[in-house]
């Protein structure tokens, strides 16, 4: 058994030797591949988190007309008032924001564009809004339907409308690097395919004399199947290390970031349940490359 | 030991390999299969070791049906067999021994068996003395022993050699032809083709002619060509 195991292991090492660049254009695909899977993994997790704390924690507002009239205004605040009282009524509590108030958030918004802010010359053309904590973000949607179109509302900014934004700007982003990851895996998996063609006619002869002499196909193809699976598993070592360090990148910036994009964490153990599932999928990669590159040789 | 019962053979395309064909080799025994080329030597030689399938006939090698046989059985079957070719077919970067241990050691024998059988029968064909040389350094009679040694390290039941004498000259194939007799003596059965009309004459033994697949003459004691 021992001298089986030592057998395998020599003869894998030395064909990897042997075919030393595609080994290496093998092992290099596999860990771009599934270094840009594990990459979209784990930014959309810290994007999961995000979305999950904004969900929960912001506030709707309701932006009036700039020109809306007073009496417009005052029959909103009243009946966001009647919402605050009772069980069944879905306002927590409710702030107005005068046309000064607006300014003043104006200006905290764009702080860092003071050009943008000293070329809007009249905070009139603001407009006022009140700012609404819901009782739970079951009540959004539900409040926004009772709002949106009435008399002096220019528009419900729900939680849910730019979360919604955000959501579907992520699972397209996350589409699109899927997709291209799908293509990477997909070369690196033909990559493997080929270095295991190229390693079996490179040893045709043993192979031949193999078979004569009655080796099985199994003790004839696991050489090659280790050779795939070390690659495979190589590349996936390679962009393991990576996703841990796109991990701690990732997490210094977001600590040096406000306020607003402290909810985008992503955790170590976040990057460590991906990078164990990078690691599973080279291997595979690996074992099918191989199998793919053994078929033909199936028959005896 | 070996039986064929009505085995025929064609390739796509082409005209029948082997017509008909019904042979009974016993155990122990030493058979030239001649004919000119083309004739299904090598046919013959190829369906005993399950490289193919006939089309119509069984073939029973050590009392099993090869052709029905399970696919992961089929190196198994092989063990019982050793093959020897014109091309010798040794693997250049490795020397004797270890050409002769590969053959052990990918059918999964243990060290010490390996290490007591390759000296044994690197001994048997004289070439003791040249088991760290790469085939390359060998003289062509000297690597067609090796080739023996390495068909014959695992004791088979069965020698088959295809055209074994082919690539040497008459004075190396002599010794070839001594050496494939002794292994003969132990009792293993041989099974060679040949072009060969001087080594035929000289041995003496069984001769089944083929011509265009089909048997033309099963003798024992026979020469190359009748009247010859």
């Amino acid at each position: 058994m021992f001298s089986k195991f030592g057998y395998f292991a020599r003869e894998t090492a030395t064909s990897l030797r042997r075919n030393l660049l595609m080994t290496i254009a093998g092992v290099l695909t596999v860990t771009v591949s599934l270094f840009l899977f594990g990459g979209v993994l784990l930014l959309s997790t810290m994007v999961d988190h995000g979305v999950a704390r904004w969900q929960g924690d912001v506030d709707m507002q309701i932006y009036m007309q700039p020109d809306a009239t007073d009496s417009q205004i005052e029959d909103i605040r009243l009946a966001l008032d009647q919402l605050t009282q009772g069980d069944l009524a879905g306002v927590a509590s409710f702030t107005f924001l005068d046309k000064p108030a607006a300014f003043e958030e104006f200006k905290e918004l764009f702080a860092n564009q003071p050009q943008f802010i000293s070329s809007l010359s009249d905070p009139e053309k603001l407009p006022t809004s009140f700012k609404i904590v819901p009782k739970g973000a079951a009540f959004t949607e539900e409040l926004r339907l009772s709002f949106e179109g009435r008399p002096g509302i220019l528009r419900v900014l729900t939680p849910d409308s730019s979360v919604r934004f955000l959501i579907k700007l992520r699972s397209n982003v996350r589409l699109l690097f899927f997709a291209i990851a799908a293509v990477l895996l997909a070369s690196s998996l033909f990559l493997i395919v080929n270095t295991i063609r190229l390693a079996i006619f490179a040893r045709r002869r043993e192979i031949q004399v193999m078979k004569l002499v009655g080796a099985t196909n199994w003790f004839i193809r696991i050489p090659f199947m280790l050779e795939g699976l070390v690659e495979g598993a190589l590349g996936a070592l390679l962009a393991f290390f990576g996703i841990i360090g796109l991990q701690k990148v990732l997490a210094s910036q977001v600590a040096d970031a406000n306020d607003l994009f402290s909810a985008f964490y992503v955790t170590t153990g976040d990057a460590l349940s991906i990078g164990w599932s990078v690691l599973a999928l080279g291997a595979v990669i690996g074992m099918v490359g191989s199998a793919i590159g053994l078929r033909r040789f199936l028959e005896v | 030991m070996i039986r064929l019962e009505s085995v025929s053979k064609t390739y796509k395309g082409s005209v029948s390999a082997l017509r008909d064909v019904s042979v009974d080799i016993a155990k122990g025994e030493f058979v030239f299969l001649v004919g000119p080329s083309g004739s299904g030597k090598s046919t013959f030689l190829r369906l005993l070791l399950r490289e193919e399938l006939p089309d119509e006939g069984r073939i029973l090698v050590a009392g099993r049906d090869v052709n029905k046989l399970a696919h992961w059985k089929i190196p198994y079957v092989r063990r019982n067999m050793g093959c020897v070719f014109q091309d010798f077919k040794l693997l250049p970067n490795k020397n004797v021994y270890e050409n002769v241990a590969f053959a052990l050691q990918v059918i999964g024998r243990p060290n010490h068996v390996i290490e007591s059988q390759v000296p044994q029968v690197l001994d048997l064909v004289g070439l003791a003395k040249k088991s760290d040389h790469k085939p390359d350094e060998l003289s062509g009679g000297e690597q067609q022993r090796v080739s023996i040694a390495r068909a014959f390290v695992n004791r088979p039941l069965i020698l088959l050699a295809d055209e074994p004498t082919g690539n040497l000259d008459p004075a190396t194939s002599v010794g070839i032809m001594r050496l494939l007799d002794r292994i003969n003596r132990t009792g293993t059965t041989i099974v060679m083709a040949t072009h060969d009309e001087g080594i035929v004459n000289a041995m003496r033994r069984r001769v089944i002619e083929l011509d265009r697949g089909a048997v033309m003459r099963d003798q024992e004691r026979g020469v190359y060509g009748i009247g010859s």
